[in-house]
This record gives structure tokens, sequence and C-alpha cells, in this order.
């Protein structure tokens, strides 16, 4: 019995899981995740560990490994860091086993990963600097609507004439939807051609990939957003990839849990060569 | 004692582009004199046995505004000229009473020239090194090459260099690579106790402060580092190669190390520990100097290496002495020497199954973000598909 701790420090939340992995089978002891809000994340991964360790019943002591990922290398009592690559791909193997491919849309990237049946990342490709494929970018267009971002997949879902919106550039995606807000467009509409320009992007890093296989998982923050999966699977019929998009309940832990089994799995590896690494 | 104070310290020095601590110890007693000198390598001895001060000369970082320094290349040519004739422009070298080119590439030795034109009131020299060591040939002429150099700093010192002041000398840097190979051991031995970037801050420190105030500092951190407690991480070791001439930023450096990788070897200012060995005090000093460097001398791709099965062997040993379990090539942009080498060693690394990756960057290089995923996912693809 090998328990480790994942913990992902992304722009937008602060995620943390705690796993007993026993051989090849890995379970829950606890999950957190804390949107940023203009809080400290150090401080926050604190928090969140405390509160998964304390949910499980346990102690800093009892845990194995600490791993982090996102942006967890500053996390001070860290034992190992893996990539949002590597960890995203294993968490999302682990959520459904048999994917081939990862879509992680986080506040500030989209990734899209190229996996093999152990979770090894074959290729992946990144959305660029602009923030158009984002959770960021859809969390201000939907303050600016005024609609809480639990609802923005359900209004997505409801549209019945969707506008197309800019899938450039983000600045030009808001003065597109100040102009429609001003034309009258109705809220779901204008949500359905955001959720077709982000698909429209996060569909090409599959393509720019070359992923043949699937079915693709969605995690990241967004991965709750159903509308968003509707649009990409939508956009991959129109592509004519005849590809599944998936997503789970828990696939906003995806990284933390692909740390905390990737964390399992080096502890594992060093406590054979006697080379075991400590946290502080 | 903590490290912190001494770290902090050579951070002051590695931060001032004015050369504030050769300014001090040359205003502290009239007629010393400092000479300054570029990668990869001079012997330092002879500069101190004339009583001056040897001071490395590394580019601007990435702190300087090059205004002036680019009019004078092409935009094909590394960084560290610039920035060098940008120092020099904007009187930062006028500490230094002479500059020492050392044979490292075109574009360096072509600066010597330059030098020359435009600091006519200071010394200038293109310090050839011998590619053939065969001590008759390339052995005769480097004894030549030393022997110019103590005769052009004996006229700009005023002071005789003589055999025992050589001595004297030798002695002094035998001891100060003696405690530098010290510090690079304690890295592979305990690399989260003497981080990279301190060890590269300490290195720095090397370039601008006697000597034997050097070898203080080193004493003092090698002794405090010892006594911290400090973190071991799950990070992949490797070696750093390709950074002998123009300088990383350090928040490369730092990049790579938060990325997961402990540098457990690299070639960063390699005049600190390019003899190999101690170059012994008994005999002619010159002949010793000239022997350790043919003879006992470091690689990198400024040397040439006659026997061509050989190339690329001292990275494949630099793995295997610090443990590494891979290489990470980082080279400046356009820095001949380093790119052409690559290729060579990278077959090599490839015939004995040792994992690299590679990227190039220039020492004012702010945009880390890519070098950290690079270096992560590096790091990432050793510690889980490794077979080890």
């Amino acid at each position: 019995m090998t328990i480790t701790a994942g913990i992902d420090v992304g722009t937008g939340a602060v995620k943390c899981v705690l796993f007993d992995v026993t051989g090849e089978d890995a379970s829950w002891l606890g999950k957190r995740v804390d949107r940023v809000r203009r809080r400290d994340p150090m401080k926050l991964a604190e928090e969140g560990y405390a509160a998964v360790l304390e949910e499980a019943g346990l102690k800093p002591d009892d845990v194995a490994y600490v791993a982090t990922t996102g942006d967890g290398e500053n996390v001070a009592f860290r034992t190992g860091h893996f990539y949002s690559m590597t960890t995203h791909a294993r968490g999302g193997v682990h959520l459904k086993p048999g994917i081939r491919a990862v879509l992680d849309v986080g506040s500030l990237h989209g990734r899209g990963i190229n996996i093999d049946p152990r979770g090894k990342v074959l290729s992946y490709k990144m959305t660029s600097q602009c923030a158009s494929g984002s959770g960021q970018f859809l969390e201000n267009i939907a303050r600016y609507l005024g609609v809480a971002v639990d609802e923005i997949g359900t209004m997505s879902q409801s549209a019945d004439d969707p506008e197309a919106v800019s899938s450039i550039c983000a600045v030009l995606a808001e003065t597109d939807v100040i102009n429609m807000v001003s034309r009258g467009i109705s809220t779901p509409n204008i949500l359905k051609g955001i959720h077709m320009s982000m698909a429209s992007r996060l569909v090409k890093l599959l393509k720019a990939i070359k992923v043949a296989e699937g079915p693709v998982l969605l995690t990241g923050g967004l991965a709750l957003d159903t509308g968003l999966v509707a649009a990409i699977q939508e956009d991959m019929t129109d592509q004519k990839m005849d590809l599944a998009v998936e997503a789970s309940p828990d696939s906003i832990f995806a990284g933390a849990i692909g740390a905390a089994l990737w964390g399992a799995f080096r502890h594992q590896k060093l406590a054979q060569i006697g080379q075991l690494a400590q946290a502080s | 004692m903590s490290t912190a104070p001494i770290i902090e310290r050579c951070r002051e020095i590695f931060e001032d582009l004015d050369f504030k601590v050769v300014r001090a110890w040359k205003d502290a007693e009239p007629g010393r004199k400092v000479m300054g000198y570029m990668p990869f390598y001079v012997p330092r001895e002879i500069i101190h046995a004339a009583g001056m001060l040897p001071v490395g000369v590394l580019g601007g970082g990435d702190q300087l505004e090059v205004i002036h320094g680019d009019a004078y290349y092409q935009s094909y040519i590394c960084r560290i000229p610039r920035s060098t004739i940008e120092l020099g422009l904007t009187g930062r070298l006028d500490v230094l009473d002479g500059m020492l080119f050392p044979s490292i590439c075109d574009v360096i030795r072509n600066l010597s020239g330059m030098w020359k034109l435009m600091f006519k009131d200071k010394y200038a020299h293109y310090f050839d090194v011998p590619q053939n060591f065969d001590d008759g040939v390339g052995g005769a002429f480097y004894i030549e090459e030393l022997k110019i150099l103590c005769r052009d700093f004996e006229e700009i010192s005023g002071r005789e260099v003589s055999d025992e002041a050589l001595r004297r000398s030798i002695a002094v840097y035998n001891k100060n690579r003696r405690l530098v190979n010290q510090l690079y051991d304690l890295r592979i031995r305990e690399p989260w106790k003497a981080s990279t970037t301190d060890v590269y801050l300490i290195l720095r420190a090397a370039m601008v402060l006697p000597v034997e105030e050097h070898s203080d500092l080193v004493r003092e951190y090698l002794a405090a580092a010892q006594d911290e407690e400090k973190p071991m991480r799950d990070n992949c070791r490797i070696v750093l190669c390709g950074t002998f001439c123009e300088q990383p930023p350090l928040g490369l450096l730092r990049s790579i190390e938060m990325a997961g990788c402990y540098v457990v070897d690299d070639d960063f200012m390699l005049v600190t520990r390019w003899l190999l060995d101690d170059v012994p005090l008994e005999g002619d000093p010159l002949e010793n100097l000239s022997d350790a460097y043919l003879h006992h001398s470091g690689e990198t791709a400024a040397k040439y290496v006659p026997d061509v099965k050989t190339k690329g062997l001292h990275l494949v040993e630099a793995v295997k002495r610090s443990g590494a379990e891979g290489v990470i090539f980082a080279s400046p942009s356009f820095c001949d020497p380093a790119l052409l080498d690559r290729p060579m060693l990278q077959n090599v690394l490839d015939a004995h199954g040792i994992p690299y990756t590679s990227f190039k960057y220039a020492e004012n290089s702010g945009q880390m973000q890519p070098i950290r995923e690079q270096a992560g996912t590096f790091a990432d693809s050793i510690k889980l598909w490794s077979a080890a």
C-alpha cells in the first residue's frame, strides 16, 4: 500500500487528491478543488493538501510521495513534479481506461495529447498564447453576459441559431460578443457560438497531432461544461473525425490524479533502487 | 553558517555590470592592473604572477540593453560579442588595462581585432592555443605564446614574471581548482544541497574576485552547504552541455532545476577547471602549464580532437562519473562551436543509449516557459519511461 498525493496548481483552480495505490489498484482517499480567485496558489495547495489528509484521517508522514503538476514546481513540500501532459495522460487513462487521446482544457491553455494505452505521451500540441480557446476566456464572456459558469453548458445546448465568433483571437471574439449583444442575439446562441469557436480550435489540436483512435477524454476545468463537450463532438463529426469525446465527473482532477499515480510509480521505483526522495 | 549570505554576495557581484569589485581592488593600491579575458580559457596563473587581477568578461547578460553593439554585427552572430562591445563602449570596462581573446571561434578572434581598433590605448591580445598536442609542435608553439603573455604582462604591470612568482601563482590556482572540484563533487553527491544556480553564481564570482578570496568563499560555501538540511527531490540527474561561452540567463538554470532536473555536471566557466590535475610546482612553470594544457585539460567544442573515435567520449564519461541519466544541450543561438559540435555529440550519446534533449538560448532570453516545458517533459520521460 502506497499513499500518494497529487496537487495540480492551475491558473484557475488548485486541485488536490489523495490515493491509496496497491499494485495496479488505485483508490481515492480524498479530493478537493479550490478556485484561485486572486488568492495565493501555494497557500491553496497547502490548505488543499491539509484538507484531503483530514478527509482521509491521515498525517503528512503517512504519505509516501507528494507529486505536483501544473504550476506546482514551487510547492515547498513536494517530493517531485511532473509536467501537465504527463499527468493528464495518466489521469485520463485512470478515469477512462481505453482512451487514446486527452484534450485538456484549462483556464489558460488547451492541449491535445496523443497517448498509448499505458498513458505514455506520444505527441502533443498546445494552443498558442492567445486565450480564445481557454476557460478564462469563457469565464470572462459569461461574466459579461451575466451568466453563472454552471449554467453555461445547459444554455449553450438550448441554442437554436448560434452565431459564429472569431476563433483566432480572444480580443476579436470579445468584440464579436459585444456586437451580438447590441444586435439582440440571445445568450444561448452567443454561448453556443463561443463553444463552437473553442471547439474548432481544440479539434484542430487533435488533428495536428493526428489522433486516429478514440475515445478522447476531455480533462481540465472545462470538462464539466456539457455545452463544450457537445460542440467538440459536433465539430469532430463535421471534420469527419470518427472519434467519440467523453468527460468524467472527475475530469477536473485528471492532472492531480496523474501526478498522484506517477508519484506512486516513482516511489516504488526509487524504493527498488534504494533512493527514496523525501518531501520536506 | 548559512549559504544564503554567500550566495547573496555572489548574486550582487553577478548583477553588477560596472565591475565595482574590480574597481575596489584596483583602487585599494596605486599601480594595480587588471587583465580581462573572454571564454573559454586563459592561463590566469600568468596574469596573477604579474601581480594583476584576471577578470572574466562574459558579456552583458539579460540586464544590459545592447544599443551600440548591434551595429557591429550581422543578425546571424551570437550576442556575447555585441554585449561585450556595449560594455566597452559604455565605459564599463574602463577598469581593465587589457583584454585577452582566447581562441574559441572566429567571432571572438575578430573581436580582438575590433577591440584594437576601438580601444587603441588598451592592450588587446588574441590568445592562440595549440590544436596539435605533440609537445614538440603544439607544445613549443604554446610555450612561445605563454612567453609573449609573460613579456606583455611584465610591461603592463612593471613587475617581473619570474619562475618563482609563476610557481606561487600555479599553487594558488591549483588550490582554487581543487576547491571548485570539491564543489562539483558535492553537487554530484547531494545536488539538493548545492543547487546549480548556487554553483553558477559562485563560479561567476571567480570571474572577478582575487583567486585567494574566491577560494575562501568556496571553502565557506562548502562548509555551510554540507551542514544545511535541504530535502532531496525526486528529480532526474542531467549534464548540461553547450554553455561554455555566451552565458545562459540565470532564469534558464532556475527553470531547468524547477522543471525537475538536478544538473550534476556542466561546462560553464571552464576556465575554473579546464586543467584536470594540479599543475606541478617543480620544473619549468611554462613547460608545466603547456604540458597541463596539452595532456591534462578538459574537452570542449573549441578544442580539436585528433582521434575522431574518441570525439564526444568526454561527455559519456561525464554522464557516468556524475551518475547522470541524460544530457541537456543548451547552446547559445548562432554559437558555431556548440552547434556544430552538437550533432557529433548526439551521435555518441545515441550510440551509448544516453537520452538527450536540445534547445537554444541567448544571454538575454526572457521567455522560459518553453524551456521549462521541454526540460520538464524530458525529466518526466527519464523518470517514467527509462529502462533503469
